[in-house]
């Protein structure tokens, strides 16, 4: 009898807990990303998760669509213990996922992409093109999409508005729960205020919100409550009213950077590469800067700001439209990146897998894929000249590899993104962009990375780096450009970076 | 073994096992118990090799295009055929400048299939595939659908012509040797020269090789080149054994070379196999083609066999490569 009573009355303190993670956990080859974390989300509240990139959240997020099915620890939805093993059993549970990138069929209209596999249909199997339009324009409508035609091609329609059609393509399903990964990367202000609109009435419904965000005045104006992670762990929950922005950096940033990095004392030689007025139309404008022999340069700026975009027009890899950029005083032509490698201009790219590496290539292959012209005579390959190139990185960097011919997909991540730098390291570059250098790699390997860029830099060579990594960026660069919307707005000295300030400047704010 | 295992890996250890096999289907055929040794005879051996040269040189060029990423090359009928209608058209201006003609035109197309592809990314199968299409229909306008035949009074370049197809070297015909010179020299150019380098790193992962610094385009435009020089030979000496150009010399070339450069192991997706298991994979074919002809397997019958081959070998590749893809995660 007594045991009945307390569990009723437990459910009762639990009404309204739309889902509860209890010591989730989730380990990727070399790396734990999620560690026990507890979180709940209550009905009707916006919960902002917030954390730097490589935190968590994007796992913990995914493990809650169904993405892993060898998560450990248990989540509740409205309190049922349930097992999310597949994106089918997360659908069917009311966990609806609102991504960064949209997953929208571009050449079908709206109204299919928002019925995708429930396509209403008459007798024989025909599609029933009436009812699939009032229930698009019904979907439409909880968006703000009135004024759009539900037989409108996806392609035809703006980005925002594609935005949008993404949140009334998840909310066609009626969830209970819905995530939110960084929805307003690509909206303007006023587009973000009319999101932002929705968002409150769909709250004012009793949904549960799960709101990931790095941009803090959303977060202030948007969430009611705000968790933070860190280093995979969580760090704490809180009333959004009862936090400061200053408060929340400081949660999201630790005490974490070490007296490692400060060790450096960069020794400048010459200015080595030069941009003018460097201008890709719709991503990078007018921006300018010198960078020095023996310097690492860091680039400041949130999450579409265009940092990738910027270093890529630079070294020759995307277009660019207007511009210069001199290297060692001489004019690098524009979108020539073998030209520019070939001069020592090299771009380490953030996606090792799919544009870094050679994923069923050896080790031994891809440190020595940047060197076929230099260990060449007359088209000749000297493959003798490999060997000593490749025991040297191997031996620099600490490759954990069972030996070099183990394929580069077999390596752990943090090994892969070693091999990455080591075929860069091995062509001793002039300058060297790193996009992400430690992404998705344990603390380890990531120190290991740090000691031989600092190496580089040392050595005399000069590079910019672009890093989501806080501590890392604050910790390694000796200088660090702000941009934002693809203009430099500012920079930033080393005495004055923090990872607080740096933080508030990507957001607009300089010291 | 071990060793041995990794550098003739998986594939050449299946087109041992297929060659093994054609042979025991041949003792089972003919009831003979010395089936190895009279299958190993000089004369047998050479008509095998005789029979499949020109395929060995169509599949030591084809077998860059697989490498390099791009699956297949299926306008090398078109260039077989054109190279040798140019060439016989050219004859008149001397045996030297009518093969320089012949091989020009023919590399002319492998250029055009390169540049497109490499540069504008088209897809190589249906490019390739509407060269081939577009060609057919061009030579049969340019030459009034009609076979072009060389003069063959003796002493002219025609008789010449005709004679390059029936040149032996001792008991070796030229097209042999030539099917040999090229093979070793593919392989020679696949593992130890940069072009080759860079073709297996842009087979393995164009985007990587992209910003590696490689210049992409090029390197498939060379690799298309490769593989129309290649043609031309065959193209050339094709004709030379006909006697005449006609629009469809060397129908059936296309299906039959990427046969064997996939039984030879090369992968379909890029970067995998070498020129040692392309020659292995043009003797199966051979032997293959061989064995049921003794049998009296009527060609209709043996192109549902060279299929199913075909189906069987490219599935089995993709199951490794799946397995390898899990391997990975």
């Amino acid at each position: 009898m007594y045991t009945h009573w307390t569990w009723v009355n437990m459910a009762a303190n639990d009404i309204g807990i739309a889902l509860r993670m209890e010591n989730v956990s989730k380990r990727f080859p070399g790396t734990l990303a999620v560690d026990g974390v507890d979180f709940e989300v209550r009905a009707g509240e916006v919960h902002a998760l917030m954390g730097e990139n490589g935190a968590g959240k994007s796992t913990l997020m995914r493990m809650l669509a169904g993405a892993f099915n060898d998560y450990t620890g248990q989540i509740y939805v409205s309190n049922q213990a349930v097992r999310l093993h597949s994106p089918a059993e997360a659908c069917g549970y009311g966990i609806g996922m609102v991504y960064q990138e949209l997953s929208l069929a571009q050449p079908i209209s709206i109204a299919e992409n928002l019925l995708a596999g429930r396509l209403p249909a008459k007798r024989g199997g025909l599609v029933d093109r009436k009812a699939m339009r009032s229930r698009a324009r019904h979907c439409l409508k909880q968006v703000g999409l009135d004024h759009l035609d539900p037989e409108t091609r996806v392609e035809e329609i703006s980005q925002h508005e594609a935005q949008l059609v993404e949140i009334a393509k998840v909310l066609a399903r009626n969830p209970c729960i819905l995530v939110m990964d960084e929805p307003t990367s690509a909206l303007s202000r006023e587009e973000v205020e009319r999101l932002f609109e929705i968002v409150e009435k769909l709250r004012e419904r009793g949904l549960a919100i799960v709101y990931i965000s790095h941009h803090l005045p959303e977060v202030f104006r948007i969430s009611d409550r705000v968790t933070v992670m860190r280093d995979g762990r969580h760090v704490g929950t809180e009333n959004i009213a009862d936090v400061t922005q200053e408060s929340l950096i400081q949660m999201m940033v630790g005490q974490s950077i070490d007296q490692f990095y400060h060790q450096r004392r960069p020794t400048l030689g010459e200015a080595v590469l030069k941009v003018e007025h460097l201008t890709r139309y719709g991503f990078v404008h007018d921006v300018g800067f010198e960078l020095r022999r023996g310097e690492i340069l860091g680039l400041v700026g949130l999450a579409g700001a265009g940092r990738s975009e910027l270093a890529r027009s630079l070294c020759g890899l995307d277009p660019a439209h207007a511009g210069r950029v001199i290297l060692d005083g001489a004019d690098l032509p524009l979108e020539d990146y073998p030209g520019a490698v070939a001069r020592g201009l090299v771009y380490l790219s953030e996606d090792r897998k799919n544009s870094g590496l050679f994923l069923r290539l050896p080790v031994s292959r891809n440190l020595v894929s940047a060197l076929t012209a230099s260990h060449s005579t007359w088209g000749v390959y000297r493959a003798g000249r490999d060997r000593a190139v490749i025991a040297e990185q191997l031996d620099a960097l600490q490759v954990a590899a069972a030996s070099p011919e183990t394929d580069v997909a077999n390596l752990s991540g943090g090994n892969q993104q070693k091999v990455l730098l080591g075929k860069w390291l091995a062509k001793q570059p002039v300058v060297l962009i790193l996009d992400e250098p430690s992404r998705g790699v344990d603390v380890k390997a990531k120190r290991r990375i740090h000691e031989a860029i600092m190496a580089l830099a040392d050595a005399g060579a000069a590079v910019l780096l672009l890093s989501s990594d806080l501590p890392e960026l604050v910790g390694l660069s000796d200088r660090a450009l702000v941009l934002r919307n693809g203009r430099l707005i500012g920079e930033m000295r080393k005495e004055d970076m923090t990872e607080e300030s740096a933080l508030l400047a990507a957001n607009g704010q300089l010291p | 073994m071990k060793r041995v295992l990794d550098h003739i890996g998986v594939p050449g250890t299946c087109v041992a096992v297929l060659l093994l096999g054609c042979i025991g289907v041949f003792a089972l055929v003919t009831g003979e118990d010395h089936v190895l040794s009279r299958f190993l005879t000089v004369e047998n051996v050479m008509t095998i090799l005789n029979a499949v040269a020109l395929l060995g040189i169509v599949a030591s060029g084809m077998a860059f295009v697989t490498y390099s990423g791009n699956l297949a090359d299926l306008s090398v009928p078109s260039i077989m055929a054109f190279s040798g209608c140019v060439t016989v058209a050219a004859l008149p201006f001397g045996l030297a400048l009518a093969l320089v003609c012949g091989m020009a035109a023919g590399m002319s197309i492998g250029m055009l299939n390169g540049l497109v592809i490499g540069r504008f990314r088209a897809n190589p199968i249906l490019w390739t595939l509407a060269v081939a299409f577009f060609m057919e229909g061009f030579m049969r306008f340019t030459w009034g659908n009609k076979q072009v035949y060389p003069d063959t009074e003796p002493g002219t370049a025609g008789a010449a012509f005709i004679h390059i197809s029936q040149i032996m070297a001792g008991p070796v015909p030229l097209v042999v040797l030539v099917m040999l010179g090229m093979l070793v020299t593919g392989h020679l150019v696949m593992i130890g020269t940069r072009f080759g380098r860079e073709s297996r790193y842009v087979g393995s992962s164009r985007a990587a090789a992209e910003t590696s610094g490689l210049r992409v385009s090029r390197l498939v435009t060379l690799n298309f080149v490769v593989a129309a020089f290649a043609a031309s030979v065959a193209g050339i000496f094709l004709t030379s054994t006909k006697k005449l150009g006609l629009f469809d010399t060397g129908q059936g070339y296309d299906f039959k070379a990427v046969t064997a450069v996939v039984i030879g192991g090369v992968m379909l997706s890029g970067g995998r196999g070498n020129m040692l298991g392309v020659l292995g994979g043009v003797l199966v074919m051979g032997i293959l083609e061989n064995i049921m002809t003794f049998c009296g397997i009527t060609s209709f019958r043996q192109n549902i066999l060279t299929g199913v081959v075909f189906i069987v070998i490219v599935g089995l590749q993709q199951h490794w490569l799946r397995r390898g893809g899990r391997d990975a995660e």
